[in-house]
């Protein structure tokens, strides 16, 4: 299946197409879009020309490997017509767990590549060969000034840290450490950045710690039609040096959140029907404003708790893993932080 | 036997037909614990300690050939079935969460193990470790 599948690669990738697309199948069955959209996928995909090691080396390069930004695209044989429609599972395997890497792209040079923005405004494919020297080195910062495709601000009080949409990392900020980019922040909701993406980023993130290996990370944000916000992301890993041996993935995770019906098309969303009744009582709202006071506060960045510095957690904290951040309530939580439930901050 | 497997926050072992994690001091700790006596795995997880350990007996039917007292260290089998036959259980907790399509599928609790010891400790690639040995 695997040799089979990169055969076609050459082919299919040197043509840029739109891919079909059921539009009753993922993301969109227990979220539903309310927007007359086309069948298709115009997930912005970087070519196989530019998106290639050698290619990326001669980009612009950043202090942690070469970087480089594109704009062209290249057709994924992914079609979200196959994905089953979400059903309680936070992601699904897609093509057998094998992802569309060619072997050629198997390499041990570090490069990360980011999409252009589209003409919404859009993310597409991002794209590194994530290794120890890619990985961040320097505290992480605030992003709350992005604004990614389709962003707002939406409450509910069932959905974990409040909030529904994460400005979410196309490659974590823990495998790159590329964190205010607008080319590699979406429109995620929680339950995908945190339940559906985060697990395999954990898991490359170890593999590589622990054995100095490179690991081969393609995530594709998936937009049907005109779309602002994601359906969900195809996520794709290979480790290099043991060809896959340690890590090998290919799943699509669902942008939706359990509970909550999305407009795809907008981001604007509400509580599901079966929903109402199950949080009456306790009246889930959405609201537009976002809390603005600036505050320091102390982050773990192993357990993404944080905390007000006098807080007695902080002195239990691991060096390694405290950090210091000057910024809103808000931009933590949207960054994928919750609150000490010490200190309550 | 005594079982010792490693999980996740979501008692996880395996995605895909491979580990979720792995980590050098954990492996040396399992070799320092377990040395004296049999420590059982299979070829999968054999491989992970290549070269290492004379304790380590490396057979598929690792969970079928354990004797009482042996050590058996499991990371890609569903241990359930073998259940009757565990007399202690030590897991490892990565402390972290990871995809999985394998989980450690014995309910301790809903089965009468108790939680006799718990212990962290840092790891090479991981912050902390735990260490819960389970008895009953």
């Amino acid at each position: 299946m695997k040799n089979a599948n990169r055969a076609l690669l050459p082919f299919l990738l040197a043509v840029c197409i739109l891919l079909s697309a059921c539009s009753s199948t993922a993301g969109t069955s227990a979220n539903t879009s309310s927007n007359d959209q086309s069948s298709t996928i115009s997930s912005q995909v970087s070519s196989e020309s530019t998106s290639t090691p050698e290619a990326a080396e001669s980009g612009t390069g950043s202090s942690t490997g070469a970087t480089e930004n594109v704009n062209s695209t290249f057709s994924s044989p992914f079609s979200l017509a196959s994905v089953p429609a979400y059903s309680k599972s936070p992601y699904v395997e897609v093509n057998g767990n094998q992802p569309y890497f060619t072997s050629s792209e198997l390499t041990t040079k570090a490069f990360e590549t980011y999409s252009d923005l589209d003409s919404l405004g859009r993310c597409g494919v991002a794209y590194a060969n994530i290794c120890k020297e890619l990985m961040p080195t320097e505290e992480r910062g605030s992003i709350g000034a992005v604004k990614p495709s389709g962003w707002q601000i939406a409450k509910y009080d069932f959905v974990d840290g409040k909030y529904l949409y994460n400005r979410c990392h196309l490659i974590g900020f823990q495998l790159a450490g590329e964190n205010a980019n607008e080319k590699n922040l979406i429109t995620g909701t929680r339950y995908m950045n945190v339940d559906g993406m985060l697990p395999f980023e954990n898991m490359v993130a170890d593999y590589v710690k622990e054995t100095g290996n490179h690991v081969l990370y393609r995530v594709t944000p998936i937009f049907e039609g005109k779309n602002l916000v994601a359906s969900g992301v195809l996520m794709e890993a290979e480790s290099v040096e043991d060809k896959g041996e340690g890590i090998l993935f290919c799943v699509y995770c669902y942008n939706v959140e359990p509970g909550v019906t999305i407009d795809y098309a907008t981001g604007n969303n509400q509580l599901s029907a079966d929903t109402t009744q199950v949080t009456s009582g306790s009246t889930s709202t959405a609201t537009s404003t976002q809390q603005s006071a600036e505050q320091t506060y102390i982050l773990n960045t192993n357990t993404h708790k944080f905390h007000y510095p006098s807080c007695s957690s902080v002195q239990d904290m691991s060096e390694s893993n405290k950090q210091t951040f000057t910024g809103t309530r808000d931009e933590l939580i949207a960054e994928g932080y919750s609150p000490c439930g010490r200190c309550k901050p | 036997m005594i079982l010792i497997a490693c999980v996740d926050d979501g008692f996880g072992m395996m995605f895909n037909h491979r580990r979720q994690s792995q980590d050098r001091v954990l492996r040396d700790h399992i070799i320092a614990l377990t040395s004296g006596k049999q420590l059982w795995m299979n070829h999968y997880s054999a491989k992970q300690f290549d070269g290492v350990a004379g304790q380590i007996n490396t057979d598929d039917s690792c969970l079928s050939e354990a004797a009482p007292g042996d050590y058996c260290f499991v990371e890609d089998e569903d241990v359930t079935q073998y259940e009757q036959w565990i007399e202690k259980i030590i897991l490892y907790k990565w402390n972290r969460k990871y995809p999985s399509d394998l989980k450690f599928g014995i309910p301790l609790k809903e089965h009468g193990w108790v939680l006799s010891r718990s212990t962290d400790f840092a790891g090479s690639s991981h912050d902390k470790i735990t260490e819960e040995v389970y008895t009953r």
